[in-house]
């Protein structure tokens, strides 16, 4: 049958693919971190966009600002409203990539505080306070200031050094949702032969019905 | 090659629905029963070659093998090609359902147009001859696939001739592993079962 050798050369890619099971579409994501936002954007066979312009969307559409990405594909941005943002990057062929954050997603400062109210804190000068910071500062002003400015420094660097070990848990993540495994390959093959299988029963009955009706 | 939610404008998506929905119709009635497996053959061949990669410079491309399902099947490469596509969407998140329509359009029309200009020349000459054909057919559909991939993008604002370009020298290794593949495809084809490509010919009504 000829069918049988299509069937061949399908088994033959399919064993060649599994190997080599990446997805071409675009991978992005974003999470507050700090003050900021950080982001990646690249495609799920692992290479990155670099140097792409990111725009930075209100969700009604309005442009809040652009970044551009690094040669690793991140991007920062400092949020400076409380509205939902749209990270939206175009990576032309018809790649785009979106991201949105809600705002309980934003950064915990921005989400506490007042919505235009924070201005455009520059995260390297300014000693960002995290979440933690802001349950501890109704205790901290019953403290020695110098006290509490060294907690708040200790909290700082803290934070940084879990965002730091965290980030590379994250990246996982992302590519993990990414993956491709074995099973939905199969998965999406069996549901076209169920699919095929059930268009031959439909049109074999019409063929049966036909012929009886001559 | 799979055009993503988001990239283009409201009307590319709606004629690309409306244009796949017509296509997918015609597929179904012009296919005579005995071609149904093969069709589901050919689907489930789309569905996995766009896992095969070829990587290219900072991004990577993969196997369409749109030619060779236009050149077995005809119009019927629409339903097949469209149920490939949904199941990529659904389970790889490769383009996506809104744009489904533009993309089967996109991959499908021009497996039409390759099976309509090359299978006359399969059916009629020897298999070596046929498989060049083939190789043509597998190329071309590649080539076309990108001439309406950049024209759905400009349509939708981008600059066309830049879009286009893009796509099409991204894709020129994959048109040249394509032609091999369906050359080879062909080849074999026509020596097991030659019928395979005049099954459609002048005389396809009967279901």
């Amino acid at each position: 049958m000829r069918v049988r050798s299509v069937a061949a050369i399908t088994v033959v890619i399919t064993c060649v693919s599994s190997g080599v099971a990446l997805a071409h579409k675009v991978v992005a994501g974003a999470f507050a971190s700090g003050d900021r936002i950080e982001g990646e954007i690249g495609f799920s066979d692992g290479s990155m966009a670099a140097n792409a312009l990111v725009e930075v969307l209100a969700e009604d559409g309005r442009k809040l600002g652009e970044v551009r990405t690094e040669e690793d594909g991140t991007f920062v941005y400092t949020p400076t409203e409380k509205v939902p943002i749209v990270f939206r990057a175009d990576l032309g062929a018809g790649h785009v990539a979106e991201v949105h954050l809600s705002v309980d997603e934003l950064p915990a400062r921005l989400r506490a505080g007042s919505s235009a109210g924070v201005g455009a804190p520059s995260a390297a000068v300014t000693p960002s306070p995290t979440a933690v910071a802001a349950e501890g500062s109704a205790e901290a002003p019953a403290t020695a200031s110098a006290t509490a400015s060294a907690l708040e420094a200790q909290r700082t660097l803290l934070a940084e050094l879990v965002r730091n070990e965290v980030r590379p848990l994250r990246r996982e993540i992302i590519a993990l949702k990414e993956k491709n495994d074995l099973q939905s390959i199969l998965g999406g093959i069996g549901y076209i032969f169920g699919l095929f299988g059930l268009w031959f029963f439909f049109a074999a009955r019409r063929a049966n019905a036909k012929a009886a009706g001559r | 090659m799979h055009i993503v939610d988001g990239a283009l404008s409201a009307p590319v998506v709606i004629t690309g629905a409306v244009l796949a929905a017509a296509g997918i119709g015609l597929g179904l009635r012009r296919m005579p029963m005995e071609k149904i497996p093969a069709a589901g053959v050919l689907s489930a061949t789309f569905f996995v070659a766009s896992l095969v990669h070829v990587p290219i410079g900072p991004s990577s491309v993969h196997l369409i093998l749109n030619g060779l399902a236009g050149l077995v099947l005809g119009w019927a490469a629409f339903p097949a090609l469209f149920v490939g596509l949904l199941l990529q969407a659904v389970f790889f998140g490769f383009g996506g359902l809104t744009v489904l329509g533009v993309n089967t359009v996109n991959i499908a029309l021009p497996a039409v147009i390759v099976g309509w200009v090359c299978r006359p020349a399969i059916a009629a000459s020897s298999p070596k001859v046929a498989a060049i054909w083939g190789a043509i057919g597998g190329a071309l559909a590649i080539a076309l696939t990108t001439l309406l991939v950049g024209i759905a993008l400009a349509a939708s604002g981008s600059q066309f001739v830049a879009a286009a370009k893009l796509v099409f020298f991204a894709h020129i290794p994959v048109m040249v592993i394509e032609a091999a593949l369906t050359g080879a495809a062909v080849l074999l084809a026509r020596r097991v079962k030659p019928e395979l490509f005049d099954a459609l010919g002048p005389a396809p009504r009967e279901a």
